[in-house]
């Protein structure tokens, strides 16, 4: 009976995950061949955009799969920056720039969890949640402005590039390609993991949170945990994108962890579509190469639209671009579901 | 002791600045529930409409009025055409209003730039009470904030429309079954919540310099003065949410950095979210 229940809104995702895997395989396969037929700013600028995709998935699998919005994803991500940036001037036996990526997995997944555990127990309300997040968001910002003496303050902090070691071998990633060739198949792990997350028992249950969560609390699952590993999940996932993006930019100040940025990802993943990964990913990486190109055509008219855009997303499209592509092909389904 | 006074005057008027800046909040989000995330872009809408009309030659405080009117009417629109359609799904009006903060801060910025505008400051000089010099303006815009919460406060309490708008608080349903037009309360609310948000943007636009983002400086500042001082409680809840919020960061930061006093208030604010989750003033 309980599995019946918590399954149900799963399987009316169902249709829309198994075109979702045939796209998201094109899409990737895609992805892989870029560096061949197009190179530089091409080759340079698309990992940062994937980078953006994988801070987008996190919040996808929080606000879309768990019904739990943060505005202060950035807060992580910029966390994960300032790691790799800090870790150059560390002196280890091993490579200092993967201490640094397990320390922003680490980092952000443990303020996550201790932030969400502290709420979620107490029962704080979603809207609530968010307010708080977007207050750790101007937290982070502010102390990043002011510990200058580590950070560098508003004039941020220079990152070289990492490089990959395996043993004695070591692979210099300030070239793009190879830079390109790292960041795409970590991108596609993180898919992967969190396809692997949503399908399992722990992602049926997250979606039955957001579907009904106190039906699902008394069908006797500690939902406030559930909800703090979902958080705590997405924290650590941020942190990895942010440490890979400050590597990769070679650069990392406050503004990264502010409040325009942090809601820059909520416009990505609502626009992409919240309930779909691959959507998320897409919505980021489609909607920065976008902001990257016409900004520089005419910057202000640009942000309009995409606020329009994302006022109206919000009203009328609530799958987002996916959820829209997702309707024209999945096979009409008889009951339509309104969350 | 003439450090300590200054200090408590200084606290005070900052206590007032913030329950200026969160009035509009106060009745928005404190009367109505909705998550207003358009708030910092009210405020920010009125301090560019108070620097556009003072700098044709309008005398400060019509300006200042006119600044009101016109975020009024905004919030009209806003109101009338979207957020009316999702007063029932909370979720969705705080990224709706978010998105009307998103379009707000283009549009100021293509059609007064983005450049910093400074509005003169309508009262210079400072009034000597004993050892405590008390600047001018600052003195004045304090005795309006508070005069503007008392009136509030007397129009919820005291008057039909008050007594119209508490049951609406309490029971929607039960309110349109007494013959109550509860959409037209709504409307009433939040246009009166707006035009409240656009007079605290052209009042503490002379003390800021006024930039597209400037409201949001206040945005999460209301909200927790809102929360923390009690939801609903337009007088009381807004002065003591005010002074936890905006004068105590005033009294950490001469133990600590400004930024230092900040982020303690933050989570202050947080565990006082956590563990009173319905205020300070409220007793359930």
């Amino acid at each position: 009976m309980t599995r019946s229940i918590v399954a149900r809104p799963g399987a009316a995702n169902a249709g829309l995950l198994r075109s979702e895997t045939a796209v998201a395989v094109v899409v990737f396969f895609a992805l892989a061949l870029l560096p061949g037929v197009a190179s530089g700013y091409v080759v340079y600028i698309v990992p940062q955009y994937l980078l953006y995709g994988m801070l987008a998935m996190s919040l996808a699998l929080l606000w879309g799969f768990g019904g739990i919005l943060s505005f202060g994803q950035a807060a992580f991500f910029a966390l994960g920056a300032y790691a790799m940036g800090l870790a150059q001037h560390w002196d280890m036996a091993v490579n200092p720039a993967y201490v640094a990526l397990l320390i922003s997995i680490a980092v952000g997944g443990a303020l996550a969890g201790v932030v969400g555990y502290f709420l979620f127990s107490a029962g704080v309300r979603d809207v609530y949640f968010v307010l708080v997040t977007l207050a750790l968001s101007i937290m982070t910002e502010q102390i990043t402005i002011s510990q200058s003496d580590i950070t560098g303050g508003y004039n941020g902090m220079f990152i070289p590039r990492m490089s990959l070691t395996f043993g004695d071998a070591s692979l210099d990633l300030s070239d793009d390609v190879p830079m390109y060739y790292t960041i795409l198949p970590l991108t596609i792990g993180i898919y992967a993991l969190l396809r692997w997350v949503l399908a399992s028992r722990f992602g049926k249950v997250l979606i039955g949170i957001r579907e009904n969560e106190d039906r699902v609390l008394s069908l006797g699952f500690r939902t406030p945990l559930y909800k703090t590993a979902a958080f705590a999940i997405s924290g650590a996932i941020a942190g990895l994108a942010g440490a890979l993006y400050g590597t990769h930019a070679s650069f990392v100040s406050p503004s990264l962890a502010g409040v325009l940025f942090s809601t820059q990802v909520v416009v990505w993943v609502a626009i992409g579509g919240r309930e779909s990964l691959l959507g998320s990913l897409l919505g980021a990486v489609g909607v920065a190469a976008l902001s990257n190109y016409l900004t520089a055509i005419t910057p202000e008219y640009w942000q309009l639209v995409l606020g329009i855009v994302f006022v109206l997303v919000i009203m009328a499209f609530r799958g987002g671009v996916a959820g829209a592509l997702g309707g024209l092909t999945a096979p009409r389904r008889p009951e339509t579901e309104s969350g | 002791m003439q450090t300590a006074l200054s200090v408590l005057v200084d606290s005070t008027l900052i206590t007032f600045v913030f329950a200026l800046a969160a009035i509009g909040l106060a009745i928005i989000f404190g009367l109505m529930g909705v998550i207003n995330m358009g708030h910092g872009a009210m405020l920010t809408l009125g301090a560019y409409f108070t620097w556009y009309t003072t700098s044709a030659g309008v005398p400060f405080a019509v300006a200042v009025l006119l600044a009101a009117c016109g975020v009024g009417l905004i919030g009209l629109l806003l109101e009338h055409f979207i957020i009316r359609h999702f007063y029932d799904r909370q979720f969705e009006t705080l990224l709706l209003t978010w998105g009307f903060f998103l379009v707000s801060t283009e549009i100021i910025k293509i059609v007064f730039g983005t450049d910093l505008r400074t509005v003169t400051n309508p009262l210079p000089g400072a009034a000597h009470l004993g050892p405590v010099v008390v600047p001018a303006y600052q003195g004045v815009v304090a005795l309006i904030s508070l005069g503007l919460l008392v009136g509030f406060a007397l129009l919820l309490f005291r008057t039909t429309v008050g007594i119209k708008i508490r049951a609406l608080v309490q029971n929607a349903e039960i309110a349109s079954l007494l013959g109550l037009n509860v959409g037209q309360a709504y409307k009433l609310v939040f246009v009166t919540g707006s035009a409240a948000a656009g007079l605290a943007g052209g009042l503490i636009s002379p003390m800021l310099s006024v930039d597209p983002y400037i409201g949001n400086v206040f945005l999460v500042r209301s909200f927790f003065v809102v929360i923390i001082g009690g939801i609903g409680q337009v007088l009381g809840g807004t002065l003591v949410g005010s002074f936890l919020i905006g004068g105590s960061e005033t009294l950490f930061a001469l133990v600590s950095g400004q930024v230092v006093a900040q982020t303690i208030v933050f989570a202050l604010a947080i565990l006082v979210l956590r563990f009173r989750p319905t205020g300070v003033l409220r007793a359930e």
